[in-house]
């Protein structure tokens, strides 16, 4: 698999200046604009709300009128598009810790959303305690639980839940190796499962917890 | 071939069920899940974890008038050029 765009670097795609030719504009807006919707899914997913959805959205698009005629193989313009957003996603937050503390990961490694709700039994007379646990939750609390993840973990989550992305895919639009991928999506949901924890600790789900 | 043990199965867990696992890491953890229920509730659990995650982040439809706002950023974006 070639890259996606002509002469970018480590960073993302080049921005040579926008598409003077206004033939170029139409073309960009016909080979991008179906791609909307799906865009503004993960943005959403990504940021929380519609109005910073659509901002990242719009920016996303006017990186990548900039960056069109760099843009190689427009058979896999989705991907590219994909790649400007997320690209803009860790950009945002490059102040943020992105990563964990090993002995954090140790510990998450070892994290068990199943074995904990298991051991504090929240519906004792339930021939189905787990899915009894999860039925609790609201739709607000699980995305809620996903926008606390650190960005480097949250957007190869959401890119697998949202748009079914495989590996390899999810390895292009990050621009990093197979590897990264599989541990960022392993720690990621268990990250993912330490805050539903915390969710059902601070909803009063788990009565026999004690603080 | 050395026995998995519970912790270093469940560090496989998602990699199975994304099914990108093969080879002898593969065959480890299926010969460990026919020996092990806890790991194999455990596993069910996080199969189940994922598809209730995955049907609660759908729905997110297009705020009205996206499309043309994002055609005008894209003009203004050309014009200041």
């Amino acid at each position: 698999m070639g890259p996606l765009w002509d002469h970018g670097t480590e960073r993302g795609p080049v921005e040579s200046g926008p598409a003077r030719d206004p033939d170029e504009q139409e073309r960009f807006e016909r080979l991008t604009l179906p791609h909307l919707q799906a865009l503004y899914r993960l943005a959403v997913r990504l940021k929380g709300t519609p109005q910073d959805a659509e901002d990242l959205v719009q920016e996303t698009y006017v990186k990548a009128l900039r960056a069109f005629p760099t843009l190689r193989q427009p058979d896999r313009v989705k991907s590219w598009l994909f790649q400007i957003l997320s690209r803009l996603v860790l950009d945002h937050h490059r102040s943020e810790p992105r990563e964990i503390a090993m002995g954090d990961l140790e510990e998450l490694d070892r994290f068990s959303l199943y074995d904990l709700v298991w051991e504090e039994d929240p519906f004792p007379y339930s021939d189905h305690l787990h899915d009894d646990f999860l039925a609790q939750f609201e739709d607000e609390e699980i995305r809620g639980a996903l926008l606390g993840l650190p960005e480097a973990y949250r957007l190869p989550v959401v890119l697998l839940y949202v748009e079914d992305m495989s590996y390899r895919e999810l390895a292009e639009v990050l621009r990093c190796p197979i590897g990264t991928v599989m541990s960022r999506l392993h720690r990621g949901r268990k990250l993912l499962e330490r805050k539903l924890w915390e969710c059902a600790k601070r909803r009063g789900l788990i009565r026999t917890w004690k603080p | 071939m050395n026995r998995m043990t519970c912790a270093d199965a469940m560090k496989q867990f998602f990699a199975y069920l994304d099914r990108v696992l093969s080879g002898e890491p593969l065959e480890a953890l299926e010969a460990h899940l026919e020996e092990c229920l806890a790991c194999c509730d455990k596993l069910a659990f996080n199969r189940q974890l994922d598809a209730f995650v995955k049907t609660r982040l759908e729905g997110a439809p297009l705020p009205s008038g996206l499309e043309g706002r994002i055609r005008q950023a894209l003009s203004r974006a050309e014009k200041q050029s």
